[in-house]
């Protein structure tokens, strides 16, 4: 995608479709603190933590079962009936 | 890996032939998943390799794609998260007893490598089954929190 490029001074804003307004709040030094306002249909995140649960997500994704070899044998936090104890109370 | 034993392949076997039990009918993301945004609907089941407390939620509209849920208070019982209001919302959540809050977990080669993503969360609605997967901004939580400390893990683990 082809990227617009605008300036802004400090509390000017930009509008992106109808219903997101993105504004400059203070600019100092090399921070700039920007509000948005969107509807609460469009999720907004700051690109690097959307990265990582992206890539996290698709590291956790499983496309057979046998990854889940280590689930086998995983210590359970509930407490199991030890081996050979059949009976159930 | 060595890790893999018979009794691994074996239950690999019974997974396939065992009738799955799915717990909540068609979970809705309107949004997708972040990596995964065309997919919408999922059901959790359990498999023979996914018995409680894990689950596996799979996706209905995509070939091959899976996912491993917990609810993450079992194993962290510290954790608190925060829903923002949006989300609570989106999802129409009415009470937070309707809430099932799940983590999804990366499995890796031993039960010691196993993660939860706990920044993450899978906030699913009991009631009119919608979900979605919420950033917890600004509670620093992390993304890939080990689900077992190292004493549990030690003393399970076989080395060969």
């Amino acid at each position: 995608m082809p990227m617009l490029v605008l300036t802004r001074n400090a509390n000017q804003s930009i509008m992106i479709g109808h219903d997101v307004v993105v504004t400059v709040l203070e600019v100092r030094g090399d921070q700039v603190r920007i509000g948005i306002k969107a509807p609460r249909s469009v999720d907004v995140h700051r690109e690097e933590v959307y990265a990582a649960l992206q890539r996290a997500n698709r590291e956790a994704a499983i496309s057979n079962e046998q990854k889940l070899a280590a689930l086998a044998n995983v210590p359970r936090p509930i407490s199991k009936p030890k081996l050979g104890d059949t009976k159930k109370p | 890996m060595t890790e893999v034993t018979e009794a691994v392949d074996n239950a690999e076997h019974n997974a396939q032939t065992s009738t799955e039990e799915t717990e909540i009918p068609t979970l809705e993301f309107e949004n997708g998943l972040p990596g995964f945004p065309d997919v919408q609907k999922f059901a959790l089941i359990h498999t023979e390799l996914a018995q409680e407390p894990f689950s596996i939620m799979r996706c209905l509209d995509a070939d091959d794609l899976e996912f491993v849920v917990t609810p993450p208070a079992l194993f962290f019982p510290e954790y608190e998260p925060v829903i923002d209001d949006s989300t609570v919302s989106r999802l129409g959540i009415e009470s937070a007893d309707d809430v099932l809050l799940l983590s999804i977990l990366t499995i890796g080669d031993s039960a010691a490598e196993i993660t939860a993503n706990l920044m993450a969360p899978v906030v699913i609605n009991t009631k009119n089954r919608k979900a979605a997967q919420t950033i917890l901004n600004d509670q620093e939580l992390p993304i890939d929190a080990p689900l077992f400390t190292e004493s549990v893990t030690s003393s399970s683990q076989t080395q060969g």
